[in-house]
């Protein structure tokens, strides 16, 4: 478990509230997308495919709320620290992050044993957390060029490229399923290095924005 | 437009003491095939002048499309516009064979200026010789009469893209007639009309656009096509959008082949979604126009859509409808990967999730036995750092 | 000797190409070529039995309702399913509505213009044309419009199908009056088999290529709507063979009597046998399974007795193997005669070559003693031998004939009429028993084969399902029976043999072989 403390300015309430509506969306979505892809119970699909598209546009505008305020916000820029700085620089990798990438591989590959000296985010997290806008624009995309009434929209070539990249409207639907396994794949993934990594201050930071104070404060 | 030329048509009919009725109920489904009804071609070649020439070319086939076409009753405009062509070679149904055939084929490329109706995959296996026509193989034919024709019309999937035939192995080769002449250098507009078989009212449609509506000669048919060639008004929605199962779809009602209710569900004419239907993939205007004279449709007599009507015309193979749908009882196709044969996408997801999941016990375990569990002491500077220090550089 | 070659042969499914060797006005030998090779049995492996039944149906685009079935059958043996009665009597009347629809488009549209002058028809007495139809007991029509409209046609010079057609060739006999008779309902027939169609789309959605009878029954549920729309559809073509096409077919076989003496074949006939009775006994079947090896004596066949061989065809492996082990491997090399010349493989059995057909299932059934097809075909021999001024009937040996191959299809439509109106009955008396079960869902693992008959013959699909899908894939389909080329010992297929013998009278215009190739419907 580390030692280091988990102080509020690494996660602002704000983003705690962001990271909740994500949890919430992605769980929605992944059900009643499983539920639109097989209706393994009668008299849910009206109510399914409402619900999957509230919570497609809920987490589009969660996501693009999380984006400005990364600009604005600041947040910790070291483990177990209080000093801040903007979010962005915290998000994205940054050049100083570069050398620590095959590092922090191979902590995670058991290669190395001590942890590796990273910003908020290790190297590996960063590259995941860039990703996660991605594949959620990705599944937003592949969402709309699958849904029908989207051919008689306007800018309904821009998905028609999609849907013809893909071969066709069984192959977009593949692609949107297998968005969703990555989706899943990277929830596991995530709670389980936060599990690992300090279950109770991480969880209890970034759900309930309890602090945990580090070992040698 | 289409109306004018009705209204000329019919007095053309009634000049020659012909009532429209009479001619109609007369012609009924003689008009199917088409060029029956160039029987009663005199009584208006005269007026109309020259009769469009036609040539029905049939390659990997299985005939479904000619005898599809002869399941068409509705002879308002088809017949109008059927009396306007004059087929010159269609296999399964002319008198002529042999050589007497081969020349009529001859004569009508010589003269020029005809449609091409191309029915069956274009068949590229074996240098061209799994189909052989007139000791030759059928694709040398074929690139013959299309190099000449004013348009083309591909009817049925197979003609479109391969269909079937292009499915996985595609052990024949089969290809569809755009990417064929596209790949042969030859310039002509086509007209894609997919589905196994193609549905008669369509081709009839088209022929009132190419014929009639003289659309072919100012090149405006050509604005009605999508980007595969396809008419839009045909294939611009999906069976699902337009399907009279679609309100049991929103409810949640599905019907389970095998369940117990399955009768009373298919007798109230619950959602076969759950059977794989393929109406939500596939883009055709079935449930409108039916079939057989509009006396049903798949999904009507209780089967899912297995979407016949999905074809790509400009990959040539890749996407036909076979590929493109099966299996047909499940959700999604299946993935073909190399070495293993189809796979359900539901499948490779559970096994990466499952893999991923103990990956992930493994690695818990992993942590556990290095003692992460209770802490691991963060290094005290940064690998790089430390090796740029030895080096004596520093920054 | 003069090579005479018929490529493309034009009114059947598919490609063909016929050479004939012509000596003094006969044909001395004959080889039949299959032009085209798709791969089914390729494409449907590694899928799902219900995909293979939903595509194998695409081999024939005029008998889908028979490929579906004999694969269909083929599933459910291989995984062992035994499927509803409900599903039994549907399957029935689907099949047989699929007859009647093939039967009628083969006589009218694909065989009539080898018999029928329509120019002939333009010289008819309006009047008495409608003497001999009603002499001939067959159905009337507006005769003065359809040769007012004829004769427009004609003139006006451009014939479109018809052109080059071998019109006023000596072989023609019918009169212009019947040849009138016989345009009208050409006409009338195209209507008659979209009629029988519907009675197929109502059940199984479309036609060509229904979607209903899935591996453990059938997912079309009769509905009283329904079963009404299929009664008044099979009535008005049921009134329609027995008012017209069956005395078109004796009153035009009257004049081709001359038929009856050629064109017998290799004169072996197996039928699988179609229409299951509630025994599911393929001996039982109203049309029975059953096999005549040279003679008229009923034996059971038995599938293990097959092989394929392609010493003339463009395969480079499988010779002489059984279709349930069966292997397609394409490889064409060069057209001859003298070595390979055919897409299409030499089934035999126990080395004999078979012909399959609506001959061999009504020959199969007569000799079994069904008391329909004996008053049918009795019937229509004492008509025949009445016309050929004989003291009796003509003999059951001249149905072994060009002109029995033609009639007893003919026939055949007649008897599936009568029988389908039972089957109609049988499933509304089903549904109002309170039966409701139409479908088992159940997968199992094993071969098997679909043995059925397609309306031109009989259609073998051997399939081996393994984890759900299927692993073995073989088709034997009629015209493979009929169309075969020769064997490793040199025999002629069926089609080949019945050639021979048969006379020419003009070598640029084969109108008798393309009679022959018809009566087959390759």
């Amino acid at each position: 478990m580390s030692h280091e403390g988990h102080y509020r300015e690494a996660h602002p309430l704000i983003f705690v509230v962001t990271h909740w509506i994500n949890l919430v969306c992605m769980i929605g979505l992944a059900f009643t997308g499983f539920y639109i892809h097989y209706p393994f119970f009668a008299g849910f699909m009206y109510g399914a495919r409402a619900i999957h598209f509230l919570l497609m546009f809920v987490i589009i505008i969660n996501l693009a709320c999380r984006i400005i305020l990364a600009f604005w916000v600041k947040t910790a820029n070291q483990l177990g620290t209080r000093e801040t700085d903007i979010d962005l620089k915290n998000w994205l990798p940054q050049k100083e992050n570069k050398y620590q990438f095959m590092e922090t591989v191979k902590y995670y590959t058991f290669f190395r044993n001590t942890r590796v000296i990273s910003a908020k985010y290790g190297a590996l997290q960063k590259i995941a957390y860039l990703a996660t806008p991605i594949i959620t624009l990705f599944m937003a995309y592949t969402g709309f060029a699958l849904y029908t009434p989207a051919h008689s929209w306007a800018i309904w070539p821009f998905f028609a490229a999609g849907v013809s990249f893909f071969g066709g409207a069984m192959g977009i639907r593949i692609a949107h399923y297998f968005g969703m396994w990555v989706v899943i794949l990277f929830t596991m993934v995530h709670a389980y290095l936060a599990a690992i990594d300090g279950f109770k201050p991480l969880w209890g930071l970034i759900f309930l924005w309890r602090e945990t104070p580090g070992d040698e404060h | 437009m289409a109306q004018e030329a009705r209204a000329e048509f019919t007095e053309l009919l009634a000049a020659r003491g012909v009532s429209r009725r009479d001619f109609l109920k007369y012609c009924g489904s003689v008009a199917a095939l088409l060029g029956m009804s160039e029987m009663y071609a005199p009584q208006i070649a005269a007026a109309v002048g020259k009769l469009q020439p036609a040539l029905w070319m049939a390659h990997g086939l299985c005939t479904g499309c000619t005898e599809s076409m002869a399941q068409v009753d509705n002879p308002d405009v088809p017949t109008v516009v059927l009396d306007l062509l004059s087929v010159n070679y269609w296999e399964t149904v002319m008198a002529a064979a042999g050589t007497q055939a081969e020349d009529n084929v001859a004569a009508t490329v010589a003269a020029g200026g005809y449609v091409l109706i191309v029915e069956g995959s274009v068949m590229l296996g074996e240098n061209g010789n799994v189909l052989r026509i007139g000791g030759k193989p059928g694709i040398e034919e074929l690139k013959t009469v299309a190099a000449k024709a004013a348009a083309v019309i591909a009817v049925g999937s197979c003609a479109v893209d391969g269909g079937w035939v292009a499915g996985a192995p595609n052990i024949a080769n089969a290809t569809g007639v755009s990417k064929f002449l596209k790949d042969s250098g030859i310039n002509v507009p086509v007209i894609n009309l997919p589905t196994c078989p193609v549905n008669p009212e369509w081709v009839v449609a088209m022929l009132v656009d190419v014929l009639l509506m003289g659309e072919l000669a100012d090149g405006s048919i050509l604005k009605k096509l999508d980007d595969m060639g396809r008419p839009k008004l045909i294939f611009g929605s999906t069976i699902h959008d337009n399907c009279p199962r679609r309100g049991h779809f929103e409810n949640g009602e599905f019907v389970v082949f095998g369940s117990p209710t399955q009768a009373a569900d298919e007798a109230a004419g619950w959602c076969l979604y759950q059977m794989g239907c393929k109406g939500p993939t596939t883009q055709t205007n079935c449930p409108l126009v039916r079939w057989n004279h509009r006396s049903s449709w798949c999904v009507e007599a209780g089967s899912p859509c297995i979407g016949c009507g999905n074809a790509n015309p400009i990959t040539g193979g890749p996407g036909n409808w076979f590929d493109a749908s099966a299996p047909f009882l499940t959700r999604h196709a299946d993935v073909r990967l190399p070495g293993i044969g189809g796979v359900q996408p539901s499948t490779i997801g559970a096994v990466v999730g499952g893999v991923a999941a103990v990956g992930l016990v493994a690695h818990g375990l992993g942590s556990a036995a290095k003692g992460r569990v209770k802490g691991v002491p963060t290094e005290t500077q940064k690998v790089h750092d430390a090796k740029m220090a030895s080096k004596g550089g520093d920054k | 000797m003069a090579r005479v070659t018929i490529d493309p042969v034009t009114r059947i499914e598919g490609h063909l190409r016929v050479e004939v060797e012509v000596d003094n006005g006969v044909i001395k030998d004959a080889w039949v070529s299959g032009g085209l090779y798709r791969g089914m049995e390729t494409v449907l492996l590694g899928r799902a039995p219900a995909d293979a039944f939903y595509v194998a149906q695409r081999i024939c685009g005029v008998c889908p309702i028979s490929h579906g079935h004999a694969s269909t059958m083929g599933s459910e043996a291989a995984m062992g399913i035994k499927i509803p009665n409900n599903a039994r009597i549907i399957r029935n009347i689907i099949e047989g509505a699929e007859a009647l629809h093939s039967h009628i488009l083969w006589f009218y549209t694909l065989t009539a213009l080898d018999y029928v002058d329509v120019v002939s028809a333009l010289s008819a007495n309006i009047a008495d044309t409608y003497a001999l139809a009603e002499a001939a007991g067959t159905s009337t029509a507006d005769f003065g419009a359809i040769q007012k409209r004829l004769k427009g046609f004609v003139e006006g010079g451009q014939l479109s199908i018809f052109t080059n057609g071998y019109w006023g060739h000596p072989a023609m006999k019918l009169s212009p009056e019947l040849n009138l008779i016989a345009v009208a309902h050409y006409l009338e027939a195209l209507e008659m088999q979209s009629e029988a169609a519907a009675i197929i789309a109502v059940m199984g959605g479309k036609f060509p290529h229904f979607m209903t009878s899935l591996p453990g029954g059938t997912v079309w549920i009769p509905t009283e709507q329904k079963l009404d729309d299929i009664y008044f559809r099979w009535q008005k073509v049921s009134n329609w063979i027995n008012g017209a096409m069956i005395p078109d077919t004796i009153a035009i076989a009257a004049q081709y009597l001359p038929l009856a003496g050629y064109g017998k074949g290799v004169g072996n006939y197996l039928a699988w046998g179609v229409y299951d009775d509630k025994s599911m006994d393929p001996t039982k079947r109203a049309m029975p399974r059953g096999m005549l090896m040279g003679g008229l004596t009923l034996t059971q066949p038995d599938p293990a007795k097959i092989k394929e061989y392609i010493d003339h065809s463009w395969y480079e492996s499988g010779d002489g193997l059984n279709p349930s082990v069966g292997e397609t491997k394409a490889k064409f090399d060069a057209y001859s005669t003298d070595a390979k010349y055919s897409w299409v493989k030499a089934p035999r059995y126990d080395d004999k070559p078979v012909e399959v057909g609506p001959l061999s299932r009504m020959l199969v059934a007569y000799v079994a003693g069904d008391p329909d097809v004996k008053g049918l075909v009795d019937f229509t021999l004492a008509a025949l031998g009445k016309a050929a001024g004989a003291a009796g009937p003509l003999p059951v040996t001249a149905l072994q004939s060009l002109l029995g191959r033609v009639g007893a299809r003919n026939l055949e439509a007649a008897f599936v009429a009568k029988k389908m109106g039972a089957w109609i009955t049988e499933l509304i008396d089903a549904v109002k028993g309170g039966d409701s079960t139409y479908f088992v869902d159940k997968s199992g693992e094993g071969e098997g084969a679909g043995l059925w008959e397609a309306p031109r013959g009989a259609l073998g699909h051997w399939v081996g399902v393994k984890g759900g899908k299927i692993s073995s894939y073989q088709v034997v389909t009629p015209s493979t029976w009929d169309c075969s080329p020769r064997d490793k010992n040199n025999v002629r297929g069926p089609m080949e043999e019945a050639l021979v013998g048969t006379p020419i009278a003009d070598p640029t215009k084969p109108l008798e072989a393309l009679r022959i190739v018809h009566s087959f419907d390759p």
